[in-house]
C-alpha cells in the first residue's frame, strides 16, 4: 500500500490552514504577511513543477536525465551557499560545486550500491530523494562552515599574521580556523543524531512509513540516511574549505579581502 | 668582501587608497644592527614591516632578507629568519602558556622547543609574574600582552627581530625593562617601529625617520 493521495482539492483545503497564522499576523501587525504569501505561492508552484518533472523523470528512468537533475540540484545549492555566505561567486562557485558533488555522491552511491544493493544505481526514485536529503544538509553545513572559516580569519587577522610570521606553513596557519569552522558546521547534525526519533520523526522515516513499510524498515532507512548525511556534510565542509583556499589566499599566505561581498 | 645586510630595501614605493606613503625609499640594516623607524602615524612604518614579512608586496622596489629577495615563494622560508612583535597582540581566548607554546608546534620550530625552558626567567626580566601563564587573553592589559608577545618572539631566537611599537601600552618602568631586555640582545638584528623613539634612542644604533614623499625625506 502506498501513501494515501491528498488530491488537488485536499491540497487547496490544506492552504486554508494558513488563515490561522495569517489572521494572527494581521492582528499582531507582524510585518510578514506579504512575504508569507509570496513564499507560499512560490513553494506551491515550485513543488508542483518539480512534481510533474520528477514524475516524467521516474517514468523515463533515463540515467542521463537523472544525472542532469543531480547537477542542477548541486548548482542551485552552490549558488544558495554563496548567496547565504556573502562570498565572491566568481572565486568560489567552482570549488564549492566540486565539494558539494563529492559530499553528495560518495555517501549517495554507497547508500544505493552497498546498502540497498540496487541493480540500477541511477534509479531516479532513489537517487533524487536521497541526494536531496544529503545535499540539503550539505548546503546548510557549508554555509555555516565556509562563512565561519573566512570570517574568523578576517576577524583574527592579527593572530593569523602572527602565526605566519612565526614560521607556520599554510596548513598550520589555518588549522585552528578549520577546526572551529568544522565544529560549527557539523554540530547541528551531531545534535540531530542524538535526538532523532525522540524529538521528531524525521522525513525519511515518515516517508517510508507512509509508503507502506513497517517501522523497523523505516528506522533502518533513517539510521542509514543519518550516517550518510553526516558523512556527506563532513566531506563537503572540509572539501569546500580546502578547495577554496587557492582562490581566497595570496601565494604568500595572506587572506584576499576581495572574497567578501 | 662586504657582508650582506640582514635587511635591504631599495627603491620602494608604497601607496594606499591613491595616496603615496613612500616613494623610492631605501634602507639597509646590517647584521646585528639596532635601528628605529620613526615617523608620524600613517607614514608607512608598520607597512614596511608587513613588506618584510610578505604581508604586502609593494608595486615598485626590491626587498631582500639576508641577501635573498622576498617573493611570494621565498617568503615562507625567509619568515623563519624573523620574529614579529605586534603593537596590539591578539591572544584570543587561549591561555598565555598555550599562546606562547603554539609557534613551537609548527614544524619549522619543533627543534626549538627546548627554548621554552627559558620562559620563566624571561618573564621575570620583563617584569611579568610567571603565574600569568595560566591567564587567558581577555584578562590581560595591553601592556601585559605586548610583553608576552616580546617574550614569545625572543624565545624563537630569530636572527632578525621586527618590533611594531612594542612598548606603546607600557608604563615607564615596564618600558624601561623592555628596552633593557632589547639592549641586552647580542648579535640579533633589530628593526623597531616607534612614533616616539626618544626613550629608545639610548640602545639603538640609529634612527630612520619616515617623512611624506612630498618632503623628499623618505630615504635613509
Amino acid at each position: 500500500m502506498g501513501a494515501l493521495e491528498i488530491g488537488y482539492g485536499g491540497l487547496a483545503a490544506a492552504h486554508l490552514l494558513l488563515l490561522i497564522p495569517l489572521a494572527a499576523m494581521l492582528w499582531l501587525r507582524i510585518p510578514l504577511v506579504g512575504q508569507t504569501l509570496v513564499s507560499v505561492v512560490r513553494m506551491t508552484v515550485q513543488l508542483l513543477l518539480v512534481g510533474f518533472y520528477l514524475q516524467f523523470l521516474f517514468r523515463l528512468g533515463d540515467w542521463r536525465l537523472t544525472a542532469l537533475w543531480l547537477l542542477i540540484m548541486i548548482g542551485v545549492a552552490d549558488l544558495s551557499i554563496l548567496r547565504g555566505s556573502r562570498l565572491c561567486v566568481r572565486c568560489f562557485a567552482g570549488p564549492l560545486f566540486l565539494s558539494l558533488a563529492a559530499g553528495t555522491a560518495l555517501p549517495l552511491f554507497f547508500f544505493l550500491g552497498a546498502l540497498l544493493r540496487l541493480p540500477d544505481w541511477m534509479a531516479p526514485q532513489y537517487v533524487v530523494p536521497i541526494a536531496g536529503m544529503i545535499l540539503g544538509n550539505c548546503l546548510r553545513a557549508d554555509i555555516i562552515g565556509i562563512r565561519t572559516f573566512y570570517d574568523a580569519i578576517r576577524k583574527s587577522n592579527r593572530d593569523y599574521l602572527r602565526r605566519l610570521a612565526s614560521g607556520a606553513g599554510r596548513a598550520e596557519a589555518i588549522r585552528p580556523y578549520l577546526r572551529d569552522a568544522c565544529t560549527a558546521a557539523l554540530a547541528p547534525t551531531v545534535a540531530t543524531m542524538a535526538t532523532v526519533g525522540l524529538v521528531s520523526l524525521p522525513g525519511m522515516m515518515t516517508g517510508v512509513i507512509l509508503g507502506g513499510s513497517g517501522p523497523l524498515v523505516a528506522i533502518q532507512y533513517q539510521i542509514a540516511i543519518m550516517i550518510a548525511i553526516f558523512c556527506g556534510t563532513a566531506i563537503t565542509v572540509v572539501a569546500a574549505i580546502l578547495l577554496t583556499l587557492r582562490s581566497a589566499f595570496a601565494p604568500a599566505g595572506t587572506l584576499d579581502p576581495h572574497i567578501f561581498r | 668582501m662586504t657582508p650582506l645586510p640582514d635587511i635591504e630595501i631599495a627603491g620602494l614605493d608604497l601607496a594606499f587608497a591613491g595616496r603615496t606613503i613612500l616613494h623610492d625609499f631605501s634602507l639597509q640594516v646590517a647584521a646585528g644592527e639596532k635601528v628605529v623607524l620613526a615617523g608620524a602615524s600613517g607614514s608607512g612604518k608598520s607597512s614596511l614591516l608587513a613588506c618584510l614579512l610578505g604581508f604586502l608586496f609593494p608595486p615598485a622596489g626590491r626587498i631582500a632578507i639576508r641577501g635573498e629577495l622576498v617573493t611570494p615563494k621565498s617568503v615562507w622560508r625567509l619568515r623563519r629568519a624573523m620574529a614579529l612583535v605586534q603593537q596590539e597582540p591578539d591572544l584570543g581566548e587561549q591561555t598565555v602558556a598555550e599562546w606562547i607554546e603554539e609557534p613551537f608546534t609548527f614544524r619549522a620550530n619543533e627543534s626549538l622547543r627546548g627554548h621554552l625552558a627559558q620562559l620563566p626567567g624571561l618573564l621575570r626580566r620583563l617584569r611579568l609574574d610567571p603565574a600569568i601563564l595560566r591567564q587567558k587573553g581577555p584578562a590581560l592589559s595591553g601592556g601585559e600582552k605586548q610583553r608576552i608577545a616580546l617574550a614569545s618572539a625572543l624565545l624563537l631566537d630569530r636572527p632578525i627581530l621586527l618590533l611594531d611599537e612594542p612598548a606603546s601600552a607600557l608604563d615607564p618602568e615596564s618600558r624601561q625593562a623592555v628596552y633593557d631586555g632589547l639592549a641586552d640582545l647580542e648579535g640579533q638584528t633589530l628593526l623597531m617601529v616607534s612614533h616616539d623613539p626618544s626613550s629608545a634612542l639610548r640602545f639603538v644604533d640609529r634612527t630612520v625617520r619616515l617623512s611624506p614623499p612630498e618632503d623628499d625625506h623618505g630615504r635613509a
